[in-house]
């Protein structure tokens, strides 16, 4: 059987509710109303017909007293019928009116009426005259007008008579009717109220069945559902419709299929773990345990059920555990704590515990997280971090971490030493305040310093630079610092400044320079005098010698040349290292670094039997020219001594890309192996371990070279052909404006 | 043209005497210290001092000092001699007034001319030289 089922909402069913019983008592007073005024119509219609006969019956009346008041006052002339049939005749046209009124709209008895008017005006002409001629005294006229009066009042009289008979027999008839009329329409009235009340009760009830049915009951079933949930049984079938209730069911059965599927999900989460999740009741005996406890601790699920959880703690971790458990349960939120478990084989395993108790449960849920690799990598990090304390706290290097803005966060404790300073008098302060800068400018003052912070990067980061600190309030001692980016974890940058105390090192530079330049001194001087002696034996400048003293006379002189050539090249390449070159950089020519080279070369070259070719060349370079020189005339110098006699080595110069001037000087000697080419510019390095004796080289002069042109900014190089001869060149930065060369 | 040679060193003044005198014809004077020195270049007038740098007592630039404070040294070239190194700031000394700067060891045949051209060079020859 189908069941009868509206879609209706629930507002609309309130709406039906209220509006169902209100229809129903508006169309019931209606009907009740409509009752009621055919009854008043009814009424009133009685009372008019009543009216209407009473009104024909004293019309009909007057008609006759109006004849009977004519006959006697024709008999006697009394005044008296005078004056009372003037009165009836002035009544009756009222009368009639009246009669008019009473009518109103009834077709028939208008017409009755209007017939009824013609003959009242005829009979009460007829009066009229029959009265004219009584009062002129015309007895005759008036006898026989009278008679004949008479017989017309009488026709006109009966006349009357059944016009208004006709009327108040119609009303008559409708008053007659009427208590019938009454009764139906009272008893119409009666049986309506009765079938009003009775419906009314019906459609209540009805009503009330129905929102039993479709709210009510529908509203038992997701309560049951919901009892249902809770008990983990199957949910009622779905309710029908489209109403809130419905919708009410549908959301409850969508909550309870997504919490099924949550919990399939926890379950699947519990079950698949990797950290061991059980539960502990009062006694300390797991209750719950999920599949991780195999992986981790080596026990399947049931062999843990049951036992005390104490069982798998080790036992020196079993006094700190037991408290930890203790403050679980009267803590208001989770509680974390660390212990060791004892595996099944026997291994130990660093668990960190999350502990929640449940009062409801009155039990421990526990996830017991394997931390055994972070404690390696922990202590590993722990050593680690220990290991570059010490390396850190025994350097010899001075170690300070400043912020951005130069505030000194961290020192180490050479840092204490080289500044005369304990840490905590060190950690606070400016590092411009460690500096000679401190003491020529203001380090409370922001501008100062900027201007120091941006001298100590510009100078000193990523790269070693040189200053002067202070400690002991005006000791300067002179330091070398690199200062290093450092990434800090919160995020901020701060830098490493190492601070190397050169002091000593500084006192040994000094101490070398000027041991180098006494014994410069000092053996200049008697060499100055000894090759001069030489030379003007040589020359016979004291008189002829005998040839075999010449000879050994001019052996002493190039002997001392060459010892006075080998201390140069080491005075020259000690300044070099020591960067303490000196330069005077200005435009200079190339022709004429030519010509003084010439002029230097000239002779040495002529002795060799070597001719030298100087391409001639207009450029400019931006150099210092005593120096290139010295470059060139040691590299022409080479080319001479390993050119074959009756050779010629050439000396040129071109524009290279990059505004440099590339200089070449090329041979034609025996070439310069390849392995030896890398090593050629190194000290104290000849091609042939001979080669110094028998060319008079100290193998310091490419040295001397590469410093010198690599101090100008420029590159030295060479490019050989064993047998062939050698190409040796440098390059130096072209001057930036032409210069007119004489 | 005559040359003031002033030098401590004894040696020194005989073999660069030698050398300009007898290889290079010219007119020497020497002088042993720095207020020696200063004595002969007002007496002599030379055409150029060879003025050693580094001498007790009065060194070199001290002397020079002294040369370009009197009106009647003022103008007399002076070239620096020096056992110093090639590094040793030739720029400074020559910054101090002197012409130029030859190192010792110089080459004895070589003097005279190295002398000569350094004064052509700066536009301090005498014609008559």
């Amino acid at each position: 059987m189908r069941r009868f089922n509206l879609d209706l909402k629930i507002s609309h069913k309130g709406f039906i509710l209220v509006l169902v019983p209100l229809v129903f008592e508006l169309v019931f007073l209606i009907v009740l109303s409509v009752l009621l005024q055919n009854a008043e119509t009814e009424v009133q219609r009685q009372v008019r017909s009543k009216a209407i006969i009473s009104q024909a019956n004293a019309l009909s009346k007057l008609f006759y007293d109006a004849g009977v008041a004519m006959g006697g006052y024709s008999i006697t002339k009394s005044p008296l019928f005078s004056d009372r049939y003037d009165k009836i005749v002035r009544q009756i046209p009222s009368d009639l009116v009246e009669l008019k009124a009473l009518v109103g709209d009834n077709e028939k008895q208008q017409a009755i009426l209007v017939r009824l008017q013609a003959i009242t005006s005829d009979g009460l002409k007829i009066l009229g005259e029959a009265k004219a001629a009584i009062d002129d005294n015309r007895v005759d006229v008036a006898q026989f007008r009278a008679r004949h009066m008479y017989k017309q009042i009488r026709q006109l009289a009966d006349q009357l008579q059944d016009e208004l008979k006709g009327l108040t027999e119609d009303e008559r008839k409708l008053e007659s009717l009427s208590p019938e009329e009454q009764n139906r329409s009272r008893t119409m009235v009666k049986v309506s109220l009765v079938i009003g009340v009775v419906l009314n009760i019906a459609i209540a009830f009805g009503l009330l069945y129905y929102f039993l049915k479709s709210i009510s009951l529908r509203l038992g079933t997701v309560t049951d559902n919901s009892f249902r949930l809770a008990r983990g049984q199957r949910l009622n079938a779905p309710l029908k419709g489209s109403d809130e209730i419905a919708h009410l069911d549908d959301a409850f059965r969508s909550m309870a299929e997504a919490l099924a599927e949550a919990s399939r999900k926890e379950r699947a989460v519990i079950e698949n773990a990797a950290d061991v999740i059980c539960s502990i009741d009062m006694d300390g005996k797991f209750v719950a345990v999920n599949p991780a406890s195999y992986d981790s601790w080596g026990y399947y699920p049931d062999e843990l059920m049951g036992r005390r959880f104490i069982e798998v703690i080790v036992p020196e971790d079993v006094p700190d555990t037991i408290r930890a458990v203790r403050s679980v349960r009267g803590a208001t939120s989770k509680v974390s704590f660390e212990n060791r478990v004892k595996k099944r084989d026997g291994a130990l395993v660093n668990v960190l515990w999350s502990a929640d108790w449940s009062e409801k449960d009155r039990a421990l849920f526990c996830v017991a997280h394997d931390i055994t690799q972070r404690k390696l990598v922990e202590d590993a990090i722990k050593a680690n971090e220990q290991r570059i304390r010490n390396i850190i706290e025994h350097m010899l290097v001075g170690l300070i971490i400043i912020t951005k803005d130069g505030k000194v966060e961290q020192v180490n404790p050479r840092t204490e030493s080289m500044f005369a300073m304990r840490s905590h008098e060190l950690m606070g302060r400016h590092i411009m305040s460690l500096f000679h800068d401190s003491t020529l400018f203001n380090v409370e003052d922001q501008n100062d310093r900027n201007a120091f912070m941006e001298t100590l990067f510009t100078k000193a980061f990523n790269r070693i630079g040189e200053f002067d600190c202070i400690k002991n309030g005006s000791e300067d001692f002179p330091v070398e610092i690199s200062l290093s980016e450092l990434t800090s974890p919160d995020g901020q940058t701060r830098y490493m400044a190492n601070i190397l105390d050169v002091s000593e090192r500084k006192e040994v530079e000094r101490m070398k320079k000027e041991f180098v330049s006494t014994v410069s001194h000092e053996l200049r001087t008697p060499l100055t005098s000894i090759r001069g002696s030489l030379t003007l034996l040589a020359v016979g400048a004291m008189g002829g010698l005998p040839d075999a003293a010449k000879k050994v006379v001019s052996i002493a002189e190039r002997n001392t040349i060459r010892l006075i050539g080998l201390i140069n090249d080491i005075l020259d390449i000690e300044k070099l290292e020591a960067g303490k070159l000196d330069m005077e950089m200005q435009d200079v020519a190339v022709s004429n670094i030519f010509e003084r080279s010439e002029q230097a070369v000239n002779t040495f070259a002529a002795n060799n039997g070597v001719t030298l070719e100087f391409v001639p060349q207009l450029n400019v370079m931006h150099a210092d020219g005593d120096r290139l020189v010295q470059v060139l005339v040691n590299l022409i110098s080479n080319a001479v001594k390993f050119s074959p006699k009756g050779a010629s080595v050439t000396i040129s110069a071109q524009e290279i890309a990059g505004n440099m001037i590339e200089v070449h000087v090329t041979d034609r000697g025996r070439g310069i192996p390849e392995t030896f080419r890398n090593r050629l510019f190194q000290r104290f390095q000849q091609v042939e371990a001979s080669d110094a004796k028998k060319k008079g080289g100290t193998g310091l002069g490419l040295a001397i070279c590469k410093g010198i042109v690599e101090q100008h900014g420029g590159t030295i190089g060479v490019e050989s052909e064993e047998g062939k001869g050698s190409t040796f060149w440098f390059r130096i930065p072209k001057a930036q404006q032409i210069i007119k060369v004489a | 043209m005559k040359v003031l040679i002033t030098d401590d060193e004894e040696d020194y003044r005989t073999i660069a005497s030698t050398c300009l005198g007898l290889l290079s014809g010219h007119d020497v004077v020497e002088a042993s210290s720095g207020s020696d020195g200063l004595a002969k270049a007002a007496e002599e007038n030379p055409d150029v001092i060879l003025l050693d740098l580094v001498m007790p007592g009065m060194d070199g630039q001290e002397v020079l000092a002294n040369l370009r404070q009197n009106p009647t040294t003022r103008e007399v070239p002076v070239i620096f001699c020096t056992t110093k190194g090639m590094f040793d700031g030739f720029e400074e000394m020559k910054k101090l007034g002197a012409l130029a700067v030859i190192t010792k060891p110089f080459d004895p045949e070589r003097l005279g001319t190295q002398i000569k051209n350094i004064l052509l060079t700066a536009g301090k020859l005498r014609s008559a030289d």
